[in-house]
This record gives C-alpha cells, sequence and structure tokens, in this order.
C-alpha cells in the first residue's frame, strides 16, 4: 500500500495491521529484504552444494564416487555416528537425571544449581577440554588423588574416543536440561494426581503421563545435544587430531588447511555428507515428536512434588560432588597449569608465577591482538543483531505470516549447520562473490563479520521473540490509542519492557561470537585471528602453559561479564517490580 | 457529536466477520454490544478503535471520517479512549504515569486540559479514588484497583469515543457487581460517549442506553434494555437475552395457538410483529408455571431440577423440547415427575394493557 499523507491533511492509509508505523514503504523493504535473506544466508548454502557436485568445471558425481570409495571416509562417517550417539546418550541421560531432580523434588539451593549446570554451557568447549585434560593428564590433579587412595587406579587416557564422548557429552547436557526442566514444570501437578487418584504408582504415574508429556522437550534438548556433538569442533580437534582420530568436522578442516588441488571440492563433498548425517537427526526427531501433543500450559509450576525424605542429604552432595568434579576441579587443574613456569613442572604455591600471563597480555602481540579482534567481532556482531534481530523478532511475533516463517527460517540455516560446513559455505560465497571479481573479503576480517552475523543473528531472534512473546498486544494498542506511535511507542513502551529479554539475547550473541573457533579456524588471516583460533594454535604448537593461561583469562572475563549481567538483570527488576 | 457507523463489512481470509453493519451512536449514549463469542462484537471494536481496516464501509467519529474505502486511520489519530479486557497496564510504569501518557500523547487532548497535565492527572486521581496509590506498580494493585487505572487512562484525554472491550470479565463475580456501578458513575460524571463490548446480558441491560445484539456478523436488534429483553425481534435475541422458549404455532389477531396443542390459546403478552410472523411465541422461563398433571395445559415430565435459593430452575421435556421453567419456592416437584407446564399470565378488565409477571 502507499502513502499519501502528504496530501491527505496528516492522514495516512493503514495497511490490514495498522501497528508498524516503524515499517512503511513495505514493499521497497520486503523486496531488500528477500533479496538481503537470499544472498546472505541462502546462496552460500546452495554454492556449497554446487561446488560438491562439480569436479573440473562440469557438473558430476566424481566428488562422491572418489570419496566414498575411500575407505578412510567411512571409518571418520562410523567414527563420527558413535562419538555423536554415545555423546548424546551421555547428554540424554545426564540432562533428564538432573531436569527431573530440580524440577520434581526438594532439594535446596536450586538457584545456585542452575549456575553450575549452565556452566560448561557458557565456557566454550575447548577450553573445558583444556581443562579437562590438564586435570586428568600425566601431571595433573586426577592423578595426585588418585595416589592417595590404597589401590591402583588406572589412568584415563582422554586421547581416544571415548575421552571426546565423554567430554562431549558432559558439555552438551545443559541443552537437554534447560529444554527438559521447562517442560518438566509445565506438566500440571493435577495431571499426575488424576494418575494416582486412577490408581497408578509413582513410576507408571512418571511412565505413562509425566515422559509422554515431556518427550517434546526432551527430544528437541537430545535434538539439539545431537546437533551440538556432531557441529564440535574444538573437542574432536583437541584430542582427536593428536590421537589421529577424525570425526567429520575435524576431517573437513583437515582438507581445507591440507590445501591441494582438490582440497575445496573435498571439503565441500564432506560437508554434504555431513549435512546428510544431520538431516538424519531431524528425521529421529521428526519420528518421536510426530505423535506428541503440545503442552498448552504456559506456566511453570516450581512447587516440589516429590519429598526425598532422608535421602534428601545423599542426593545434594552427590549433585554437588558432581558439579565440583566436572565443572570446577578440570577448571582449577587448568588455572593451575597456567601458572606453573614451564610444562612438566608441579604446581606449587612456591614456584607459581604469572610469566604466562605476562606473556599473554604484554610480550605476545597475538594474544592482545586476538582479544581486541575477537571483541570487536563480538562487539558489532551483538550491535547489530539488537537492531536487526529484533526488528525481524518483531515482524514474525506480530505479523506472523510465509514471508515472516521464510525470514525465520533462513535465518536459522547458518546456526543450524554445523560450524565447518557454514564456514565453508562462506568461503565459497564471499572468495568471489560474483564469479571473475575478489575484492579480498575472504583472507580479510571482514568475511568474519558476515560469518558471525549470519551465524549468529538467529540467536537474537529468538531471544526477541521470546522477549516479545511476553508483551501482550494490547500492551502496544493501549499506547496507540493514547496517541503514541511509532517512536514514542517503542522509546516509552517497548524498549523499557523488551530490554532484559533482548539483553539476554544479546549477551548469548556476544559471547558465541566472542569464544567462537569453529568457523574462525577455517576463515581467519594473519591479522584476523579470534581467541579461539590463537588457544587452539598454542596448544597445538605444545605451548600448554600459554593456552591455559589464555582459556583462565577468558573464563575470569566471561565469569565477569556473567556477574555483570545478573546485577544489571536483577536491578531492572527492582526498578520495575515484578511483572504482571 | 454522533458516531457514524455505516454499511461496515470486515472480511478476513475465509470468513466475513461483519456484514453491512449500520448504527448511529448519539452523543453522551452508553451502547452495549452484546453477542455470543465470535458474533463479530470484538471485530466491530477493533474497527472503531483503528486496530484494523474495514474491507468496505465507513465509520465517522464525531466530524472526523476515520474508515472508508480509501483510509483507514491509525488509532492514535482518532480521538477515541480503550479499556481492554487484560486491563494492558504497562508494567514498567506507575499509577501516575499510566494516567499521564496519554495526556502527553493523544492528539485531541482539549486545549484547557493540555496546559496543565498535572492538573488533570490529580483530576483523574480523584475520579478513580486511586490518589493515595499513585507511586503503586501495576504488580503491586488488586484486579479492581488495576481495573480503574485502565478506566482512569483511557478517560484522562477526555476521548470522544470510550471503547470498553469486555472490562469485567478479568475480575471476580463480586468486583464486577461492584464496577458495573463504577462505571456508570464515571458514564454519570464524564458525560463521555462509550461503546462498550459485552457477552453477559446482565451487564448491558443494567449499563446500557441502547443496546447492540449481535449474532454471526450481523445486527439482530438495536434498541433499549427493556425493549431487548420484553420485546425481542428474533428468536436469536429471545434465545439469548431473554433464555426464552420458543413455541411454534399459530398466530391468529391477538392469539396464540401452539402446533403442538391445537385446544390451546394463549394470549399477546407483548410479542413482536416480526416473530408473529414467524410464528413463534417467546415465553420466558418466569412467564411459566407447573401444576399437577391434572390440569389443562402441556404435559410433560421433569427432566432437572436446580435450586437457586430465591427460585427453582426445572427442565421439563413436553412435545418434543426442552422448557425452562422458574418458579418460586413454594412449587415443589421431582425428578421425573409428570406435570403441566401453564402461562403465568393475569389479565386485566380493559385486555390491552396485559400484565406479565
Amino acid at each position: 500500500m502507499t502513502c499519501n499523507m502528504k496530501n491527505n491533511n496528516n492522514r495516512e492509509v493503514m495497511p490490514n495491521l495498522a501497528l508498524h508505523s516503524l515499517f512503511s514503504n513495505k514493499n521497497i523493504f520486503k523486496l531488500l529484504g528477500i533479496i538481503a535473506i537470499c544472498v546472505f544466508f541462502l546462496l552460500p548454502i546452495f554454492r556449497l552444494i554446487m561446488l560438491s557436485f562439480t569436479s573440473d568445471g562440469t557438473i558430476s558425481y566424481g566428488n562422491y564416487t572418489t570419496i566414498l570409495q575411500d575407505a578412510s571416509t567411512w571409518k571418520v562417517v562410523s567414527n563420527t555416528l558413535i562419538v555423536v550417539a554415545g555423546s548424546t546418550v551421555i547428554s540424554l541421560v545426564i540432562g533428564i537425571s538432573l531436569a527431573w531432580l530440580v524440577a520434581y523434588t526438594d532439594i535446596r539451593a536450586k538457584r545456585l544449581m542452575q549456575i553450575f549446570i549452565i556452566l560448561p554451557f557458557v565456557i566454550p568447549s575447548y577450553i573445558t577440554t583444556l581443562a579437562w585434560t590438564q586435570f586428568l593428564g600425566a601431571n595433573g590433579l586426577y592423578v595426585k588423588l588418585a595416589s592417595l587412595l590404597p589401590f591402583e587406579v588406572e589412568a584415563i587416557n582422554l586421547y581416544s574416543l571415548a575421552g571426546i564422548i565423554f567430554v562431549l557429552g558432559f558439555s552438551h547436557y545443559p541443552l537437554v536440561y534447560l529444554l527438559t526442566v521447562s517442560v518438566f514444570r509445565k506438566i500440571p501437578r493435577e495431571l499426575e494426581l488424576a494418575s494416582r487418584a486412577s490408581g497408578a504408582k509413582r513410576w507408571a504415574t512418571f511412565r505413562k503421563v509425566n515422559m509422554p508429556l515431556a518427550l517434546p522437550g526432551i527430544v528437541s534438548g537430545g535434538f539439539l545435544a545431537f546437533l551440538a556433538n556432531l557441529d564440535n569442533f574444538g573437542i574432536p580437534a583437541f584430542l582427536g587430531i593428536p590421537a589421529q582420530i577424525n570425526v567429520l568436522s575435524t576431517y573437513i578442516y583437515q582438507q581445507v588447511v591440507g590445501f591441494g588441488p582438490s582440497a575445496f571440492a573435498r571439503a565441500a563433498t564432506f560437508s554434504v555428507i555431513l549435512g546428510i548425517v544431520a538431516l538424519l537427526g531431524t528425521a529421529i526427531q521428526w519420528f518421536f515428536l510426530r505423535k506428541s501433543k503440545r503442552l498448552e500450559t504456559t506456566m511453570e509450576d516450581k512447587q516440589p512434588r516429590y519429598y526425598l525424605g532422608n535421602k534428601k542429604l545423599p542426593v545434594e552432595i552427590f549433585i554437588w560432588l558432581f558439579f565440583l568434579v566436572t565443572g570446577v576441579v578440570p577448571l582449577i587443574s587448568m588455572g593451575m597449569t597456567s601458572l606453573v613456569t614451564a610444562y612438566g613442572v608441579d604446581f606449587s604455591l612456591k614456584t607459581m608465577s604469572f610469566e604466562n600471563y605476562q606473556f599473554i597480555l604484554t610480550t605476545s602481540s597475538k594474544a592482545k591482538e586476538a582479544l581486541g579482534n575477537s571483541v570487536m567481532l563480538a562487539g558489532v556482531t551483538m550491535i547489530i543483531g539488537i537492531i536487526l534481530g529484533t526488528s525481524i523478532a518483531y515482524l514474525r511475533v506480530r505479523k506472523p505470516n510465509f514471508l515472516s516463517k521464510f525470514t525465520e527460517v533462513s535465518i536459522s540455516l547458518p546456526y543450524a549447520l554445523p560450524g565447518t560446513v557454514m564456514a565453508l559455505a562462506m568461503i565459497f560465497a564471499w572468495m568471489e562473490p560474483i564469479p571473475g571479481w575478489n575484492p579480498d573479503i575472504y583472507g580479510s576480517i571482514i568475511i568474519l563479520f558476515i560469518a558471525y552475523i549470519t551465524r549468529f543473528l538467529i540467536l537474537q531472534v529468538r531471544g526477541s521473540i521470546t522477549a516479545l512473546m511476553q508483551v501482550d498486544l494490547s500492551i502496544e494498542e493501549a499506547a496507540h490509542v493514547s496517541g503514541a506511535k511509532g517512536w514514542s511507542k517503542w522509546r516509552k513502551i517497548l524498549v523499557p519492557l523488551l530490554t532484559p529479554g533482548v539483553l539476554s539475547g544479546a549477551f548469548l550473541v556476544f559471547l558465541s561470537a566472542l569464544t567462537e573457533l569453529t568457523v574462525s579456524s577455517l576463515l581467519w588471516s594473519s591479522n584476523s585471528e579470534t581467541i579461539g583460533v590463537v588457544i587452539f594454535g598454542f596448544e597445538q604448537a605444545g605451548y600448554t602453559t600459554y593456552s591455559t593461561a589464555f582459556s583462565s583469562l577468558i573464563v575470569m572475563l566471561i565469569i565477569l561479564g556473567f556477574t555483570i549481567l545478573y546485577l544489571a538483570q536483577s536491578y531492572w527488576n527492582r526498578k520495575v517490580g515484578k511483572r504482571t | 457529536m454522533t458516531t457514524i457507523i455505516e454499511n461496515l463489512v470486515k472480511r478476513f481470509d475465509q470468513t466475513t466477520a461483519l456484514k453491512k453493519i449500520n448504527v448511529t451512536i448519539e452523543d453522551g449514549e452508553f451502547i452495549a454490544i452484546l453477542g455470543p463469542s465470535g458474533c463479530g462484537k470484538t471485530t466491530l471494536l477493533r474497527l472503531l478503535a483503528g486496530f484494523d481496516s474495514p474491507s468496505s464501509g465507513n465509520i465517522s467519529i464525531g466530524d472526523q471520517r476515520v474508515s472508508d474505502n480509501k483510509m483507514t486511520l491509525p488509532p492514535e489519530k482518532r480521538n477515541i479512549g480503550m479499556v481492554f479486557q487484560s486491563f494492558a497496564l504497562w508494567p514498567h510504569l506507575n499509577v501516575r504515569k499510566h494516567i499521564e501518557f496519554p495526556l502527553l500523547h493523544h492528539a485531541y487532548v482539549p486545549k484547557d486540559t493540555s496546559v496543565n497535565i498535572s492538573k488533570r492527572v490529580d483530576e483523574v486521581m480523584e475520579i478513580i479514588e486511586l490518589t493515595e496509590l499513585a507511586n503503586r506498580m501495576p504488580s503491586e494493585l488488586s484486579g479492581g484497583q488495576k481495573q480503574r487505572v485502565a478506566l482512569g487512562r483511557a478517560i484522562a484525554p477526555k476521548p470522544e469515543l470510550l471503547l470498553m472491550d469486555e472490562p469485567l470479565s478479568n475480575l471476580d463475580a463480586e468486583l464486577r457487581m461492584e464496577m458495573r456501578k463504577e462505571i456508570q458513575e464515571l458514564h454519570r460524571l464524564t458525560n463521555a460517549t462509550i461503546v462498550y463490548v459485552t457477552h453477559d446480558q446482565g451487564e448491558a441491560l443494567a449499563m446500557a442506553d441502547r443496546i447492540v445484539v449481535m449474532n454471526k456478523g450481523e445486527i439482530e436488534q438495536i434498541g433499549t434494555p427493556q425493549e431487548i429483553y420484553s420485546r425481542p425481534n428474533t428468536p436469536f435475541v429471545a434465545n439469548f437475552v431473554g433464555k426464552a422458549n420458543l413455541i411454534d404455532g399459530m398466530w391468529e389477531a391477538d392469539q396464540f395457538t401452539p402446533a403442538s396443542n391445537p385446544n390451546l390459546t394463549w394470549p399477546d403478552l407483548g410479542v413482536s410483529v416480526p416473530l408473529k410472523k414467524k410464528g413463534i411465541y417467546p415465553i420466558r422461563p418466569e412467564q411459566l408455571t407447573l401444576m399437577e398433571d391434572d390440569r389443562g395445559g402441556i404435559h410433560g415430565v421433569i427432566t432437572s431440577v436446580q435450586y437457586q435459593g430465591k427460585e427453582i430452575h426445572y427442565t421439563v421435556q413436553a412435545n418434543g423440547q426442552a422448557w425452562l421453567v422458574h418458579t418460586d419456592l413454594m412449587q415443589k416437584f421431582q425428578l421425573g415427575q409428570q406435570v403441566t407446564i401453564q402461562l403465568k399470565v393475569s389479565v386485566r378488565e380493559d385486555n390491552r394493557n396485559v400484565v406479565y409477571l
């Protein structure tokens, strides 16, 4: 629809939904939006697939026949399947158990537990891996503690398939936990009581009422963990590459960095295979969810439903030991390594030194540059994300039509794709955006900006959608009736109400971009190294004391960031009071 | 300053929510739009507010044309106030800020009011009796107080037209009765033109000057509460507002003969012409009485008994239909008992003035 504001004394033509005065001149915006989405989100993936079907400049299945006839391909695929299946099972078992305990039992200090459960989720997996290797390594705390025991305890070798499965599973259980705990809490307790009143025992009630109703949450969480395990690069790179154990994500990486004449085509082909494995997961998810119904309740019931009685204390001790051993002790081990003068030297308070930190912060220009690069990348990605992501979320929530659905799905693709695949797609799309024209985007930091914004935008969109869903349409309509439109509505009503929700989305974007490794490991160039790339580089070159020092620094920064976010949110909550 | 709705049509993808609606709302009038859910009443209100644009037809508020085939003014450019079903209070603003907000933004705040906003805020706070709670946040208010803030926010800029979308349906029964009085009082004090959407015929009958009864996107009847209740024009109005039993039969002059009992004749107790033409006699439950099963009348069996304190509600199965009969406590019948239904009527001598109880 067009505007005729000028000639019609201050009256304007309103489209069907008279609410988005921010988005006028709609057709032009629509067209520009569709083009931008295609260029930034869809075209790269299309080009990647095309490349996998190209050999010697012609379209053929050549890459696939060569690769599928190679025995090492099947070794890599079977490794990938074993690793992903094993680690997803671990994530599911830990995630569901913790979710059940937190959602339904009367254990204490649940809020504090929540923080420790989120810990593996906010600390990048390559840092977690580093921490575990320090904990279980030859000079690590584990060996020292084990030597105190009266019997022999075998050393654990993390540089193995089992090691990769273990660290992956422990890194990704929070995904299962988060989705499951909320759906557990949303199951109305009356449904359980009705089952008990009908004569079902506790276990039967859990099996026949809670489990089927919680299935959508559990399966979605399991699917996210599956994708995260498949996509993860840091853990198999830190643990697998030294032991020559390859999974698809590290194999693609090695194809690309190994160069050679057909490197990109081979990597593209492996990416498509990886994509097919991911689709397999989607099929499994569909199979489990095809008959399940979504819960209509939105209220989370946080009162305990099962009283553990005299088992409460042992259960609590067990949970805290779990957090201590899997969350805190590895990080402490890493911190200890970062404080010794040379790798292999035993840690003691006397020999403790900060020279590794000094090297990172003053001597080495690499680490400083990487810190600057990552902070800038994360900051710009976050700010663009807040503006773009919230606008898209607004359209998605207030104007749910085909176009906004299409936008959301397109934007979520680069995040759903494994990072290595996404990075490759970026290379093919931006090396020569128009065939024959190379504007040096690939090879500079610009490609990382493009890659991060396209990859992490969906996180902001999701965060902003959640925030918007809590603002009832009538809240906005009330502003309109009171005469506030466009900018004054946003400034006085929407911005104050959306800020906390939008900020948690923005923080997630910032954190993800700051500590990202997978994408940047393929896209970095000499002046655009990121934190992840530098830590990975230190570790590969054997400078474990530097990599642990840098990692410890990052962990401290993350904890600092969280503290600031927490304080900001509690300040806001106090100012606004509880929501109605 | 009248509000005129002409030939208003609203189509959504497949359905037609409003079919040629025509209503004229007089200045200062309290109009209730009454109908079951899905009848189009909320759609009509949203078109008046400007949240949607009509498929065709015109709306004028005062001397301002707000909607026609060419354009639709957005809500912020209309001289309206609105009270929402969910209250729609802004959780981050306190009571005073809520009242102040429209005074700062509304395009039609009268000159004398806009020069001294804080005076008007005080005035409104006085009207809604929340002066002491000016600094409270919405989360610190009770349901009734929230409702009053929503009302105050709507009336503060002295709008031409005040729209209310089922404002009492989120309150508990007792508070609802209380708020009816307050809204009436508000109407009296402000002399505002009010369009009040509700599905509760009690609210509409109690408060409105005129009621617009809607069903399936069409207006069934417009009239005063008395007209709507006692002289319904359509079977729907008779049933929805008065809960009347609809009896098929023959009208001859002022005499009605039920189809099922040709030997009976009933006098005209004020049945409207359209219903007479359709051969329908609407009888509200309180216009009927029950007798032991040995009199002349309609014979039936009691299928449900509901004791209500001041009366008893019976359902009687007779002539293939369920009759609702409300009787006083003196008459007691058992479930399954055979009874006779009779018209409770006393006819005065002059035969013109029929008194119905």
